[in-house]
Formats: C-alpha cells, sequence, structure tokens
C-alpha cells in the first residue's frame, strides 16, 4: 500500500503523470501537476513579474518575441508594480545570480525564455513563494513548470514546400546546438521534404549558437556550395536568409516574418506568439489558481507556418497548407516506422511519437547528416 | 630657475595609491551618475538600490562570496606569475582545462564524494599545470614570448571545452541543453549557497603570500623577477625557478575551474570560465601582484559584477552595465599610475 503521508509530492507528480494521458484537458496543456497547492493570490498593484532572456529584445526573433509577450501582460495588466526585464542572461551562475536578483526585488513569478536548466533551479528550490516558468525545459518542481511550442509541426508543414521546390533534392541546415529542439526541427522537416521526394537529404551545420549573424553566413555559404537549393534553420537572426537571397536559392526561417532581408529567397518561418500564454499564466497567478504545468502551445495556437513568400508558386503553398489543414483535424505525420541515421529502427512501424517524444527527440533519422546522434 | 615638475616615483606611498583608488573610483562613478541622468534614470536610486542588494541581504553576500572563488583563484594564477616577471595570460584556458580534468574525473570514475573530490582536485590542478607546460618550456629554453602563447591556448581550451559539452559528453534527452550530466560530487556549502571552495581558495592566497614573503625559495623567486641577470649572477637557479612558478601559476587556475566546477557550476558546458580568466589579470593588476592584496581586490571586482547584475534588473542594459565596469576599472588603472608621481620644486 502506498504511505500517502510520507508520499512526496514529487512521487504524486509521477503518479498524476500516469493517468494524466486519458483525462482531458484544454489545448497546449500536456499534464498539470496535479498535487501542487496553487500559489496565494497577489493584488494586481503588489505583483512584480521578471523576464530573463537569452538575447536582446532587439533580435527581431525568439528574444523579441517573447518581449512582445512581456509587452501584452503589460497591457492585460497595466497596474502590475513593476515587470523586471533582463537581457543577454548567459548560460553559467550569472543566471543564477540574475533570477536570485528577481526574487529578492519581490518577483511573485518568474519566466526564463531560454531554458538555463540547473543555474535556474538552484533559486526555483530556494523560493518557494515564487512561481517560476522555463520555456524549453524539462523539470517540473511544486513551483517550476515549463512550455514550449509545437513547432515541428510547421517545420513539418515547412518541409513539404521544400520538396516541392528543391531540385537538387538536398537541403541544408544552419543549426545551433545538438539539442532535442534542433533534432526536431532537422528531423520533421525532412520529414516533411521526403513525404514529397523520398530521396531528399538534409546536411547539418553547428554553430554553436543562436545568435551569431557571421558563422550563420558561412555556414549557410558552406551548404550552398555543396549543392544545397533550399536552406533551413534555428538562428534569431537572418543571416543565411540574406546567402540566400544573393545566391538565389530558397530559406525558411525561425522566430518572425523577416522576409524583407531576403524577399525572393523566403519561402516561410516558423511563427513564434507567446502574448495569449503569458497573459493567462500572468492571470492565474494573480488570481491564485497557477499550478506548475507542461505547456506546449499547438499548431496555430502559438506556433504557426508564415504567410508564404512571394515567390513561392501558388500550388506549392496550397499542398503544404492541405497538409497543414490535415494536422489541423488531428492527423499527425510522425508515426513509425523511423529509422536513425545509422538505418536501425527507433520507432516501429504503426506507433505514433507523443507530444513529449518530439519534444525529447534526440536522435537524427536517417537522412540528416552533420548532428551527431 | 626654479620649476614646478613630475618626478615618478618607484613606488607609490600607501596613502597616494589609497587616495588615488578612491578618487578613480568616486570619478568613475560620477561619470556614469552623469550618463545615467542623460539616460532618463536616477542614479541615487540605483546607487541605493544596489548597496541594498549587494550588502544588504543574505541573497547579495553570497553571490558576493561565490563570484568570489574564481576571481580569487585566477588573479592569485596571474599574481603569482607576476613574482617572476611572467604575466599569464592563459588563465582563461588553464581553468577551462582544470574543470575539464575535473570533470572527466567527477563523470567518469564512480566512487564516493569523499574520494572523488580530492581525486577532481588533483585532476584540476594537473590540468590546470598541462595547459600552461608548453608556454612554461618554450618561454625558459627558448625564450618564446608567454604572452603570446598562454594567450592563444585560451582559444584551443575553450573550443575543446564547448565540444566535449555539445558532443561526445552531452547529457541526452536531460534537463540541460548543451552541457554534460551533473557531476555527483559537490563541494558542500557552508553558508547558503557559498561553498569550502571560498575558505580554500583564501588559504591559497594566504599560503603563497607567507611562501613568498618568508621562504628562501620565495626571496630567490622574487629576487628573479626584479632583476634576472643578478639572481643568475648571484648563482640563484632562474631557469628552474621560472619553471616551477610558471606551472604553480597554471596550478592554480586550473584549481579554481575545479572549485567553480564542483561547487558552483556542477555541469561541464562552454562558457562556463564566464571570463574569470581574464578578469584574473585585472585583479592582479589591482592587488598591485601582491597575494594577500588579490583578496581585496577579487572582493572589490565581486562587488562591482554583482552590481552589474543588480543593475541589469533595473533595466539597465547590459552593454551599459559593461561600459560602467570598464569606466570603474579602467580610472582605478589610470589612479594607481598617477599615485606613481609627485610634483616636486627644482632647478632646471
Amino acid at each position: 500500500m502506498i504511505d500517502l503521508k510520507r508520499l512526496s509530492r514529487r512521487g504524486l507528480l509521477n503518479m498524476g503523470a500516469i493517468g494524466a494521458a486519458s483525462l482531458v484537458m484544454p489545448k497546449g496543456l500536456l499534464r498539470p501537476a496535479y498535487a501542487a497547492e496553487p500559489l496565494a493570490p497577489i493584488a494586481e498593484e503588489d505583483a512584480v513579474i521578471g523576464f530573463g532572456h537569452v538575447g536582446p529584445i532587439t533580435d527581431e526573433g525568439w528574444t523579441w518575441s517573447h518581449h512582445q509577450g512581456l509587452l501584452a501582460v503589460q497591457e492585460a495588466y497595466p497596474k502590475l508594480k513593476k515587470i523586471h526585464e533582463v537581457e543577454n542572461v548567459p548560460y553559467s551562475a550569472d543566471a543564477t545570480r540574475t533570477y536570485r536578483q528577481f526574487v529578492s526585488e519581490g518577483a511573485n513569478m518568474i519566466f526564463d525564455t531560454s531554458s538555463t536548466g540547473d543555474f535556474l533551479h538552484e533559486v526555483v528550490r530556494r523560493a518557494p513563494d515564487v512561481a517560476f516558468m522555463e520555456c524549453d525545459g524539462h523539470a517540473i518542481m511544486d513551483n517550476l513548470g515549463w512550455y514550449y511550442l509545437a513547432h515541428w509541426y510547421p517545420t513539418y508543414i515547412v518541409g513539404v514546400a521544400a520538396g516541392h521546390l528543391s531540385k537538387t533534392g538536398k537541403l541544408g541546415y544552419v543549426a545551433s546546438f545538438p539539442v532535442p529542439s534542433v533534432f526536431c526541427s532537422t528531423n520533421s522537416f525532412l520529414m516533411g521534404a521526403r513525404s514529397v521526394n523520398p530521396d531528399a537529404t538534409l546536411q547539418t551545420i553547428v554553430i554553436n549558437s543562436w545568435f551569431d549573424p557571421q558563422a550563420a553566413t558561412q555556414a549557410g555559404t558552406a551548404l550552398i556550395d555543396n549543392g544545397c537549393d533550399f536552406l533551413f534553420g534555428i538562428m534569431d537572426e537572418a543571416g543565411y536568409l540574406q546567402v540566400a537571397e544573393k545566391r538565389g536559392v530558397w530559406a525558411a526561417m525561425w522566430n518572425t516574418d523577416i522576409r524583407r532581408y531576403g524577399p525572393n529567397a523566403y519561402v516561410s518561418s516558423i511563427i513564434i506568439d507567446f502574448k495569449d500564454f503569458y497573459v493567462d499564466q500572468v492571470g492565474k497567478r494573480l488570481a491564485g489558481t497557477w499550478v506548475p504545468g507542461e505547456h506546449i502551445l499547438p499548431l496555430a495556437g502559438g506556433v504557426d507556418r508564415d504567410v508564404w513568400g512571394q515567390n513561392v508558386p501558388k500550388e506549392v503553398g496550397d499542398a503544404a497548407d492541405a497538409v497543414r489543414q490535415k494536422m489541423l483535424d488531428g492527423w499527425s505525420p510522425f508515426v513509425g516506422e523511423i529509422k536513425d541515421a545509422s538505418g536501425a529502427t527507433r520507432v516501429e512501424a504503426g506507433k505514433q511519437m507523443t507530444e513529449l517524444d518530439l519534444y525529447t527527440w534526440d536522435w537524427s533519422i536517417e537522412g540528416v547528416s552533420g548532428l551527431s546522434g | 630657475m626654479v620649476e614646478w615638475r613630475l618626478q615618478r616615483l618607484p613606488s607609490a606611498g600607501t596613502g597616494a595609491a589609497l587616495g588615488a583608488r578612491i578618487a578613480a573610483v568616486l570619478l568613475a562613478l560620477g561619470v556614469a551618475a552623469v550618463a545615467l541622468v542623460l539616460a532618463g534614470q536616477n542614479p541615487f536610486a540605483l546607487a541605493a538600490q544596489v548597496i541594498r542588494a549587494t550588502f544588504g541581504s543574505t541573497f547579495g553576500l553570497e553571490d558576493l562570496g561565490l563570484l568570489l572563488i574564481p576571481l580569487l583563484l585566477t588573479g592569485l594564477s596571474v599574481a603569482v606569475g607576476q613574482q617572476i616577471g611572467v604575466w599569464n595570460i592563459g588563465a582563461e584556458g588553464q581553468f577551462y582545462i582544470g574543470a575539464f580534468a575535473a570533470a572527466a574525473v567527477g563523470l567518469f570514475l564512480p566512487g564516493s564524494a569523499a574520494l572523488i573530490l580530492p581525486l577532481m582536485f588533483v585532476a584540476g590542478a594537473v590540468g590546470g599545470m598541462f595547459w600552461i607546460l608548453v608556454p612554461t618550456l618554450a618561454r625558459a629554453y627558448a625564450g618564446v614570448n608567454e604572452l603570446i602563447t598562454t594567450l592563444l591556448l585560451n582559444f584551443v581550451a575553450a573550443l575543446l571545452v564547448y565540444y566535449v559539452a555539445t558532443g561526445p559528453w552531452r547529457e541526452r534527452g536531460g534537463v540541460s541543453n548543451s552541457a554534460t550530466a551533473r557531476i555527483p560530487a559537490e563541494i558542500p556549502e557552508f553558508w547558503g549557497l557559498v561553498h569550502w571552495g571560498l575558505p580554500a581558495g583564501v588559504l591559497m592566497a594566504l599560503g603563497f603570500a607567507a611562501l613568498l614573503a618568508y621562504s628562501r625559495w620565495g626571496y630567490e623567486v622574487r629576487f628573479a623577477g626584479s632583476n634576472a641577470k643578478a639572481a643568475r649572477y648571484a648563482g640563484m637557479p632562474v631557469r628552474r625557478h621560472l619553471v616551477t612558478v610558471m606551472l604553480l601559476s597554471g596550478m592554480i587556475a586550473g584549481i579554481g575551474g575545479m572549485l567553480e566546477i564542483a561547487g558552483t557550476v556542477h555541469r561541464l558546458q562552454g562558457g562556463i570560465s564566464n571570463n574569470f580568466g581574464y578578469l584574473g589579470i585585472m585583479v592582479a593588476v589591482l592587488a598591485r601582484n601582491s597575494c594577500l592584496g588579490v583578496i581585496a581586490s577579487a572582493a572589490f571586482m565581486a562587488v562591482i559584477l554583482n552590481a552589474g547584475i543588480v543593475l541589469q534588473t533595473q533595466g539597465l542594459t547590459s552593454a551599459t552595465v559593461l561600459a560602467i565596469t570598464g569606466l570603474i576599472l579602467f580610472l582605478t588603472a589610470v589612479g594607481d599610475e598617477v599615485s606613481h608621481y609627485r610634483i616636486v620644486r627644482g632647478k632646471v
């Protein structure tokens, strides 16, 4: 028998997770933490919110998008006592210092918009009355939840377009780090392309940064020199789009609509939007109903493909959008059999990958080169 | 004809040096305050906030303690090298390799923390020494300037750590991005987040200060540092001392990397050094290469870095904070130089 008195909240969370799949849940919420008690409500005029970003809010990309979320919170709750925002939080012990500083400034809720992992958790454990949300996080505690986007769906859709547009069948990818978001991005992009052209391959170059225009430009040039005629990547800036424009090949981007840097090359972008999510989370914290959950914002509910580029033929856009409609109706392309880069079967035939499988994907599928699985 | 002129003194008086420093910091803060007013900020409120958040809270004091540890070690590393006239610009790289070697032990050797931590310590020390070995031999036997060799090896070390942390050693499907798994052996904390690396670092600074001041070896090293030719003439083994001092300098920085990974960060990752190696040069310069002075100047640097984080939460951009930090350090260095001069009246 389970000793309920000695059972930790954490243990309860794990038990809750097992039963969670069968329950009906709001869109985007994977599994709420059933056992955690909500933190006490706060009056709007007493509430302090903190945002820590990986880059500058002027990046027109990832950090800019989160900053739009902050502005939406400000608009929805104009009486908030204070919103702290720190840019360029390094992935080092300085992140711990920054978030501790938020706590000592009286923050009631803190968003880490680019998973700093242990550096954040160090603070979370010592500030039990503060609600923490970690973007692209993986851990959950009594006062820590995480959120991310189901970017694999729009990425697959853009991959379908790439399959139609690429003449050589050689696709290129400018990657940041070998982390799950990148594995999932490269894999779903190639799967989309292969649904049109089964011989398509994806060559990846890792540049060890999310924001390094020079390295991204060099990587883009190298990929085109290797015969790639469609570039994709996961960068917070437009470096390789400009290369694609100059060299006359296609490119798809991430985060925001930045077609003006390469209007002829631009195909689409993985557009992200955290505004509603942030407003909702802050509202719950104020009302005293916030509990830590694991949120993956769905297709058309925080993440989507962008309006197709000016040179994308209408039939290509329509073909990709037809796939998008199928997804919105509940279809998933992430069904076995899926083989990894070494040829071994990793997802059995007929088995569908769950959202969590996709979120934690850390191996490359057959046809992706340059990313060590 | 009687004329006023500037005279440079071989060493500045304590009073003059202290006065110059205080004046420099005040001047820098004044300049920063003007810039802040122009940017629409209230400098007095910000200053009060910095003081309150740094000294008025346990959080702030803990952060100071944590920042102090790596700064102390890298500063000591540079200061020790300076005793014999060596510029170790490579503390950054030795710090990385110390962390790398300690992480290798912590990640791949099984055992209890009581066994693994000493091994990690030795690995960090040896790693730091190994990273300065080639520059040491090149300097001692071929007269190659250590400024260039130690500096360039920093980039090699940083890229090596980036490679293993995002490549072969990275944690798969775990909580972290682009870092290794958490190393199970951790240096215990004795006050809040501050771990025993702090007293260890202070002890090392005291130990080296004593060794240099009171031992024959220390005397010979300092002698060789101020005049190698005379030392050689006096029969001192200058080359041997040079090799020993440089290896010790690398060792100290390597231990700094070990303490950072086993006490503060717990995972090997790119950027773990946080520029502590380069800041260590500044710490040593501010301490005028005194091993005891390093304790004070590392504390000063920790306050500045911590204030930088407080200011960022108050809405200043990281670039502004960096500019203010640089201004303080720049004017302090200028003040130090100025304090070497006095105005004298004499006949031409």
